[in-house]
């Protein structure tokens, strides 16, 4: 019993000893430690959860719903408060984040495994695939290309990635109804749409063995549509698929749409 | 007695199977993919898949099954038949599964490290990824990765021959694909007459005719069938009449760019003798054809490319019978024997 007693006050102490040792710099030694980090996608309209099915209206009138809403992630590095910078290995950084995977808050997670252990500030990544992974053909890749064409984030008709994958329909003073398909992605070295994005943590985000700490990314769909440009479904921009112009106005607001509502450091 | 013989025929049978799935370790031996003197600098990175006897051979098994299509009957080599360099020969367009047909002519599988655009229209932008088009397509092997990663899978030759050929041993797309690859890589066809020719090998001459024809080809057809690959790699519009029931835009489809409307990948020229049918719709069936199209019968659809246009407006390469004659002559030096009858490629 006596024992259990100073084994508490010896687990406090080091508790106590290891926050300390945070506010006050490095002095805690992480050297070789990995922990998961969970990032939470969470999409919404506006103010609004986005939901299957509902519809939702843009700046200029036009109201859309969606049945499909999918987008890639990939190349996610994390910055600490020394600003080294942790990337995931290659090889399994890329990820889909598709609402129908989501739990019933609608969240999706990626949880990114064996991180190195360390105080993060912010989070980086790209949507969509960089050049540099299209041009090393299938090395790396393993089988995503095979959870790409399952989830059918692949053209059919030539060898590329789907960035993004919103299909539904639009309604406007002209159309009702009407199809609406957003697959904006890179075409071969012709049209690059990979865009990178840095978000900051509001505070530190610890990972830790044995900890599971999680960021919560909310992702504004809204936005795709009336971000840095605002568009207009009825003027060319209900099918957006390879046009140079319209997926590049696509990619550019989509990179802007992410921002860290929270995280929880368990 | 019976019963510890039976044992020990036990005990070894055991120790045999584990010994001979042990054996299958990944031992590379790396095989070369020639770089010819006359030919450009090779477009593929061997870096990330460099080529090995166990890869090549796996990828000559999978080029050659039918399992990479959905009704387990249609192998690449359907439509890619070695004694034709790898076209279908005498077809138009091809056809796949379930009665599905195509809507182009089966392109020649030769020099492919050469390049770093495929299919007709460039759908295609890296060697790696050109597999996904055929397999995928519901009017040629109609699969799926996963469902054909799940046929390999269940299949013994497979299980045993990935982990040959990869150091991780994984049945998944990366190692189909890098194995296709690496067959392909190997198919270099740089041994024709004209090869020897050039590269003055073997005391290897042209006839006066053929040569006659080289020249004519170097002023008259070589803008577009540029370098000892015969392409400039280039999109164009050869001011073919559009076959309504195709309607196919070519190159158009990618970018949806209006300046692209009927553009097709200029095509190499070796063993165009035996690549027959020509065009991307196959719609000549001689050399004979195609030259007197390029003489007479181009049509203006409203984006054929400038290198066609004739000084009063027309459009067209003035050639004369004896021209015509002589280019078919030194075409026909462009046949690579060697290539067409190479067991490294050959199904048996």
């Amino acid at each position: 019993m006596k024992i259990l007693k100073y084994t508490i006050a010896l687990l406090l102490s080091i508790t106590i000893a290891s926050c300390s040792s945070d506010d006050d710099g490095n002095t805690e030694d992480l050297t070789g430690q990995t922990g998961d980090l969970i990032l939470k996608f969470d999409n919404g309209v506006g103010d609004q959860d986005f939901i299957f099915g509902t519809t939702y209206t843009k700046d200029n009138g036009e109201t859309y719903q969606l049945e499909t809403l999918k987008y890639l992630i990939s190349n996610v590095s994390l910055t600490d408060s020394d600003g080294n910078v942790y990337t995931y290995p290659a090889e399994d950084n890329i990820f889909i984040v598709s609402e129908a995977n989501g739990n019933t808050a609608g969240e999706i997670y990626i949880t990114l495994e064996d991180v190195d252990a360390a105080n993060y500030t912010q989070v980086t990544f790209g949507i969509g695939i960089d050049q540099e992974r299209y041009a090393s053909g299938a090395d790396g890749q393993g089988d995503f290309l095979t959870t790409a064409q399952d989830e059918g984030m692949m053209w059919s008709w030539a060898t590329g990635y789907r960035f993004m994958r919103f299909d539904g329909t639009y309604t406007s003073e002209t159309e009702t109804d009407a199809a609406l398909n957003i697959h904006m992605g890179s075409v071969g070295t012709a049209i690059d749409n990979y865009k990178e994005t840095t978000l900051t943590f509001p505070n530190e985000v610890l990972v830790r063995e044995g900890n599971e700490p999680s960021v919560h990314i909310k992702a504004d769909i809204a936005q795709v549509f009336d971000g840095v440009t605002s568009v207009s479904f009825d003027d060319g921009y209900a099918q957006v698929h390879t046009d140079e112009t319209t997926t590049g106005v696509i990619a550019t607001n989509m990179s802007g749409i992410f921002s860290v509502h929270h995280v929880h450091n368990d | 007695m019976k019963k510890i013989v039976l044992i020990t025929l036990a005990v070894v049978s055991v120790l045999s199977c584990s010994k001979s799935s042990n054996t299958e370790v990944y031992v590379p031996v790396y095989l070369n993919v020639e770089q010819p003197a006359n030919f450009p600098e090779m477009g593929y990175n061997l870096d990330n898949n460099p080529v090995t006897e166990a890869g090549f051979e796996l990828g000559k098994s999978l080029f050659y099954d039918g399992k990479l299509s959905a009704n387990d009957a249609i192998p690449c080599a359907f439509c890619h038949e070695q004694a034709f360099a790898f076209t279908h020969h005498e077809h138009t367009v091809s056809h796949g599964v379930n009665g599905g047909i195509g809507t182009r002519n089966a392109q020649p599988i030769q020099n492919l490290a050469y390049q770093s655009e495929f299919m007709w229209d460039g759908a295609a932008t890296h060697l790696d990824f050109q597999p996904i088009i055929p397999l995928t397509s519901e009017v040629e092997m109609g699969e799926t990765l996963s469902n054909v990663l799940s046929k390999l899978s269940a299949d013994a030759y497979y299980q045993k021959q990935f982990p040959k050929a990869f150091e991780d041993g994984e049945i998944n797309s990366e190692n189909m694909l890098k194995a296709l690859s690496q067959f392909m890589l190997m198919m270099v066809s740089s041994n024709s007459k004209y090869d020897k020719y050039v590269r003055s090998e073997d005391g290897v001459v042209l006839t006066e005719i053929e040569l006659d024809g080289l020249n004519t080809f170097q002023n008259k057809c070589a803008t577009c069938h540029a370098t000892d690959l015969f392409t400039d790699h280039s999109y164009r519009n050869n001011g073919l009449s559009i076959n309504p029931k195709l309607d196919d835009k070519g190159r158009y489809d990618i970018f949806e760019d209006p300046a692209d409307l009927y553009k097709f990948k200029v095509p190499s020229l070796r063993n165009v003798e035996l690549s027959l049918p020509y065009m991307h719709d196959g719609r000549f069936s001689t050399l004979e054809a195609v030259l007197n199209f390029y003489d007479s019968g181009m049509t203006d659809n409203g984006n054929v490319d400038q290198a066609f246009n004739r000084e009063d407006g027309s459009l067209g390469i003035t050639l004369s019978d004896y021209e015509k004659e002589s280019i078919i002559a030194f075409l026909y030096t462009l046949t690579d024997n060697e290539f067409l009858t190479d067991d490294r490629f050959s199904e048996y």
